[in-house]
C-alpha cells in the first residue's frame, strides 16, 4: 500500500504544483494546461489513492481469512 | 474565491500531501488514515474545483480576452474618443461592466449562452496556438449579432423606447424588437469595434483601466 501511497501522492503533488502555477499565469492556455495537465494528474492520483484504499483493503481481508482457517 | 487564496489552500494541500510522500507510514493509524483520505482525496478535488471556477471566472474579464496579442486593437477600440464608436461609449460610459466588457456583449443571453461561449474560447485558443490565426481587421462574428443581446439592458429603457430614429417608422422598433433589423445595420449603430478603418482622424481616451 506504501508504494501506491506515494505514487498517489507524488501524483497529486505535480498535478497541485501545475494547478499553482496556472493560478499565477495569465494567459488564455493557463486554463487548458490547468484541466488537460492539471486535473488529469490530480484525478490520476485520487484513483490511486482509491485503489491503494480497496487493494489494501482486499489485501487484509484475504490474511485475516486465512489467519481463521488455520 | 479569490486567486491568492486558492494559491495558498493549492500549496498547502501539496505541503501535506508532501508529509503523506515522505512518511506513508502514518496513514497506518487510525488518524492517519483520515488524514490521507483528506489529502489525497478531498482536498485535491476541492482545490482542483475551485481552480477550474476561478479559472472561468477570469476567462470574463476584458484582461483575459485582451491578453491575446490578435485582440489587442479590439482593446483599444475601446478607448476611442468618439461616441459614435458603440464598443468605446459602451466601455467608457460603464453602459457595461467596463471589467466584463468583452463578455457581456459577446454572450449569448440564452440558456446555453455561457457554455457556448467558453467552448468558442476554447476554439479561439486552439487557432491561436495550433491553426492560423486571421488578422486582427478580418475576425468577423461566427453569426450576425443578435438583438436579444442588446434589448438584455435597452428594452424597456425610455432611450431606447422613446428615441426619435426608433419611432420615425412605426415598423422600425417591432423589427428590432423582433430582430429582423439588427441594431448594428448599415445607418444605424454599424460603427462598432472597426478595426482596421481607424484612419488618422480617431484620437483616443486615456482614462479606465
Amino acid at each position: 500500500m506504501g508504494r501506491r501511497l506515494r505514487l498517489a501522492g507524488i501524483l497529486v503533488i505535480t498535478g497541485l504544483l501545475v494547478e499553482a502555477l496556472c493560478l499565477v499565469w495569465s494567459k488564455p492556455i493557463a486554463f487548458v494546461v490547468l484541466v488537460c495537465i492539471g486535473g488529469a494528474l490530480i484525478g490520476l492520483g485520487v484513483l490511486f489513492f482509491l485503489y491503494s484504499l480497496v487493494s489494501g483493503a482486499s489485501h487484509t481481508a484475504d490474511t485475516s481469512k486465512a489467519a481463521l482457517d488455520k | 474565491m479569490p486567486t491568492f487564496a486558492i494559491v495558498i489552500l493549492v500549496l498547502f494541500s501539496a505541503a501535506l500531501a508532501g508529509v503523506l510522500v515522505v512518511r506513508p507510514a502514518i496513514t497506518v493509524s487510525r488518524a492517519g488514515k483520515i488524514l490521507a483520505f483528506g489529502v489525497l482525496f478531498f482536498l485535491p478535488l476541492f482545490s482542483i474545483v475551485a481552480g477550474m471556477e476561478n479559472e472561468m471566472q477570469r476567462s470574463e474579464s476584458t484582461a483575459f480576452c485582451l491578453s491575446c496579442h490578435i485582440m489587442e486593437p479590439y482593446g483599444k477600440s475601446l478607448h476611442i474618443d468618439d461616441p459614435a464608436y458603440l464598443a468605446g461609449a459602451h466601455y467608457q460610459n460603464h453602459r457595461v461592466p467596463a471589467e466584463e466588457a468583452c463578455y457581456t456583449c459577446h454572450t449569448d443571453y440564452a440558456m446555453f449562452g455561457t457554455i457556448e461561449a467558453k467552448l468558442g474560447g476554447l476554439r479561439h485558443i486552439y487557432i491561436y496556438y495550433l491553426g492560423k490565426p486571421p488578422q486582427p481587421e478580418n475576425i468577423k462574428l461566427y453569426k450576425p449579432f443578435n438583438n436579444r443581446e442588446c434589448l438584455h439592458c435597452h428594452l424597456g429603457a425610455r432611450s431606447f423606447e422613446q428615441g426619435a430614429t426608433h419611432n420615425a417608422d412605426p415598423a422600425t422598433l417591432p423589427a428590432i424588437k423582433a430582430n429582423t433589423l439588427s441594431c448594428v445595420s448599415s445607418g444605424c449603430h454599424d460603427t462598432v469595434h472597426n478595426v482596421g478603418r481607424w484612419g488618422d482622424k480617431v484620437k483616443f481616451w486615456d482614462g479606465g483601466s
